[in-house]
């Protein structure tokens, strides 16, 4: 039971229907995958991931050999409730709106009404397509798309969760959040194999990967030990003057190596985020989704360690969620149910929470984004469990998400 | 169970906002109406509701059967085909719990369907007879052969093989066996056969000046006020002047005649003179039927006769009764649609596990046309093999026999002649429609789903 993915001389043999052309799709795999961990199967086209998870769930079954997740067979529903899949596309069905979507995945978990209502809108809420939610899935573009599946992997809070290409066809924020989920579940015990070939994508979430060519695991390991180079080192200092620079170079040669002096690019992504953020704060309107670097409350790593806390929370919660950050002025008055009292409080609590805001997200100096969060989530889980009026969550919400935003950077 | 409510619920909304559904039910909405004001039928009252319920329940029920083909097809093979499956299999469901949550949803669609069509022709018959003029005769017409449920009742086959044989040997112990059978030229049993043909028919020939008495049990009247009719036809031995018979019939209990008691029912009598060789029907009031549903009903040749009368057998003699009330039959004669939709609905599922989309609705109206016509059928694969006996009773013929046999529980063959459908019909009809041969077809469709490779491509 130490592993959360086993499997044992995994072997898949595709051939035509007189077992002609007989392909080794996966060959002799023993792949091992503990509680905890973020796993990531690498590796070109063709080279048998897809073919793999696919066993895993017991779309196909196994030339050769087993596998086992969480300890027992997926056809088994007690292990296949635990269990969230992303598919490679977002197999869904088209004439159902994204609420109804998740509402259907919802009900074959069997999850309560209750429950299944509370996460349907803190998913919605967390792929950004509250606004869309009513509209049929076939009307969505492809990204769109893959956010719904994202939030049916996610709606039953599994502990083992396997996706199989998940930033296809994502816009870069949509990228970033699958990471910071990823990395939120991690952080909440759970196991996550990713399949993927966007290098990128892996290096920034996994902790081991291992990579695929022919069916067979040409080389495995723990990501930081595969990619350090030991023989280099790195120093990322505040800005400096050039005097300073000289006497480090000066130490440099002395150890007789050699150094090289820039200043440090920022990533693309980081740009991007920035750049559609202030967008999205001067309440541009789109009829996509909405980018948001949220997680769902449910999934968010304090939010609920017991089952028991999950319930509370979604009593005192769900009629709250609907507040969304990007276009407070606009949104919170309609939906609280008595405006004028509440519309007075808003705006006063907006503009003191306003400048202090929008200083990070415009600035180019990212901040040190652990602390201030821990204390922002932690402040949304208290406001709830008291019952605290909805503007104060609104304001805590939205602090949050720009050093969301960044917290992948550090 | 929830999850196989959600599959059912998500089975429906498929079918209804993928518009299939719409289709056929505007073509229904559209040409029901039509019908009921175009359809005159023989130009009478009652022609034209006969007509309306025949045309009308076949139109539904044929275009309800394509409809649950292509659901119950298109549901499962478009799920395998766009692969939403994927997502929804590993959910904590079993395949099986898939497999009835897509059952579950196409027969809450038929239902749904089929109560709406139902109540349209049902409305349109009750309302038709108001628009329109007719006679006081052809209302009662009307009443008593439309609107009704009848039973019918055939006075029972008389075994005269007993009687055969000993007439037989006493030809042969007497030497008047014709030359032909002597001389072998007829085989015994041949003759013998002709001689059970013979005495079969003089037990329904009456002679001049002769009377013959049918005994019936068990005829159960709704109301005793109402009456029953007593069908017959003719067959003469010579053709009578006018082609017409006189007679004298006699309806009632005849056993409390035999003790001299007080007569406790009546028993009616009727002098009549008819054409031969086409029905007639004889109105009784019901009361004189005896309290244990004993009916005795007697034809006497009337002595101006110059002919022997002959009852034909099948049909030369029957007693209609009032059994149930004509909306009673109507709604048994719907659950006989619903049943043939089970079974299409299980057929669909079964073909769209192993079959891609257009080959399972082939594979599906093929076995549809085929249970339309499943009386020719079977009759005709009895014919052919008459030969190979042992080899087809135990290969083509079981898998023959599990056609479904939609000709001969057709809705419309009770309706029209406002024949009884009685319950224990019913119940037979889905105990082998339903209980036996849909849930095979349920479990064969199991069975290969179970151990299908959802994911396997399949070029």
């Amino acid at each position: 039971m130490e592993y959360a993915i086993e499997t044992f001389s995994l072997t898949k043999i595709f051939s035509d229907w007189w077992g002609r052309d007989r392909v080794y799709a996966v060959d002799d795999l023993n792949l091992q995958i503990r509680y905890n961990e973020v796993f990531g199967l690498l590796g070109p086209n063709g080279s048998g991931k897809t073919t793999t998870l696919k066993m895993l769930l017991g779309l196909l079954y196994p030339t050769k050999g087993k596998t086992l997740c969480l300890g027992g067979d997926v056809a088994n529903p007690k292990i296949s409730a635990r269990i969230g899949f992303m598919p490679e596309e977002s197999y869904l069905y088209r004439y159902l709106n994204a609420r109804e979507t998740l509402d259907f995945y919802g009900r074959l978990f069997g999850l309560p009404s209750k429950l299944r209502k509370m996460r349907i809108e803190a998913l919605l809420d967390m792929v950004g397509l509250k606004a869309v939610a009513n509209r049929p899935i076939g009307t969505f573009s492809k990204g769109m798309a893959r956010r719904i599946a994202l939030a049916q992997a996610l709606i039953n809070d599994p502990d083992l969760l396997m996706l199989d290409e998940p930033t296809t066809g994502l816009d870069p924020i949509g990228t970033r959040q699958i990471k910071d989920l990823i990395l939120h579940l991690a952080k909440r015990g759970k196991t996550v194999l990713l399949c993927s070939h966007l290098l990128a994508d892996v290096e920034d979430v996994c902790d081991r990967i291992a990579i695929l060519y022919g069916g067979k695991i040409q080389s495995e390991g723990k990501v930081k030990e595969l990619l350090q180079q030991t023989n280099k080192k790195q120093i990322i200092t505040d800005y400096i003057s050039d005097t300073a620079l000289d006497k480090i170079k000066q130490i440099v040669r002395d150890e007789q190596a050699d150094c090289v002096i820039t200043s440090p690019m920022d990533k693309l992504e980081t740009f991007f985020i920035r750049t559609v953020t202030t967008a999205q704060q001067l309440s541009s309107p789109t009829s996509g989704a909405i980018s948001t670097t949220k997680i769902g409350h449910f999934l968010a790593p304090q939010a609920h360690p017991e089952n028991i806390l999950d319930e509370l929370v979604s009593t005192s919660v769900s009629p709250e969620v609907p507040s969304k950050p990007p276009t407070t002025k606009q949104v919170i008055p309609a939906e609280t149910p008595e405006p004028k009292p509440d519309e007075q409080l808003l705006s006063k609590l907006t503009e003191q929470a306003g400048p202090p805001e929008s200083k990070p997200v415009v600035g180019t100096k990212p901040v040190e984004p652990q602390v201030s969060r821990k204390e922002d989530v932690k402040k949304s889980i208290l406001d709830s469990l008291t019952g605290h009026s909805s503007t104060q969550k609104a304001g805590g919400e939205q602090t949050d998400k720009p050093q969301a935003g960044d917290s992948g950077n550090a | 169970m929830r999850s196989i409510w959600a599959v059912a619920t998500n089975t429906l909304k498929q079918a209804v906002r993928m518009k299939i559904a719409v289709v056929f039910i505007i073509l229904l909405i559209v040409l029901l109406p039509a019908m009921g004001v175009s359809m005159t039928g023989d130009g009478t009252l009652k022609g034209r509701l006969q007509t309306f319920v025949s045309y009308g329940f076949s139109l539904t029920s044929f275009l309800l059967s394509l409809l649950t083909i292509v659901v119950s097809v298109y549901s499962l093979t478009s799920d395998i085909q766009q692969k939403q499956i994927y997502t929804v299999l590993t959910k904590p469901i079993r395949r099986f719990q898939l497999l009835l949550g897509k059952l579950l949803g196409i027969i809450l669609l038929d239902v749904a369907l089929l109560v709406l069509f139902s109540a349209v022709i049902y409305a349109i018959i009750i309302y038709t007879p108001k628009f329109y003029k007719a006679s006081q005769a052809e209302r009662a017409q009307l009443d008593n052969e439309f609107f009704t449920a009848r039973a019918g009742l055939i006075p029972p086959e008389v075994d005269v093989k007993q009687e055969a044989d000993d007439t037989y040997n006493k030809l042969e112990e007497t030497g008047q066996l014709p030359p032909d059978v002597t001389d072998n030229k007829i085989s015994r049993e041949n003759y013998k056969k002709n001689l059970e043909q013979s005495i079969k028919l003089g037990k329904r020939a009456v002679a001049v000046g002769h009377e013959l008495v049918w005994e019936f049990h068990n005829v159960k009247p709704l109301d005793p006020n109402q009456s029953f009719f007593i069908r017959f036809k003719y067959d003469v031995s010579v053709n009578p002047p006018n082609l017409q018979v006189f007679s004298n019939w006699f309806a009632g209990d005849d056993r409390q005649l035999k003790y001299g008691a007080k007569v406790q029912t009546p028993i009616y009598s009727f002098e009549r003179k008819d054409l031969i060789r086409t029905f007639h029907e004889i109105e009784v009031p019901a009361d004189c039927v005896a309290e244990d549903g004993y009916l005795a009903v007697g034809f006497f040749n009337a002595l101006l006769n110059n002919t022997v009368v002959i009852f034909p057998p099948e049909d030369g003699l029957e007693v209609l009764y009032k059994a149930d009330t004509f909306t009673a039959n109507f709604i048994r004669a719907v659950f006989l649609i619903l049943f043939r939709l089970i079974f299409l609905a299980c057929l669909g599922i079964l073909a769209s596990t192993f079959l891609s989309f257009p080959v399972a609705v082939l594979f599906c109206l093929t076995i549809f046309f085929t249970g339309i016509i499943s009386g020719f059928c079977l009759e005709s694969f009895d014919y052919l093999s008459k030969n190979l006996s042992s080899i087809y009773s135990y290969t083509v013929r079981p898998i023959v026999q599990l056609l479904p046999q939609f000709d001969k529980f057709s809705p419309t063959k009770f309706l029209v002649p406002a024949r009884l459908l009685s319950w224990s019909l019913l119940a037979k009809v889905a105990f082998s429609l339903i209980c036996i041969k849909a849930v095979l077809l349920w479990l064969v469709a199991l069975l290969i789903f179970s151990y299908k490779e959802i994911a396997k491509v399949i070029v």
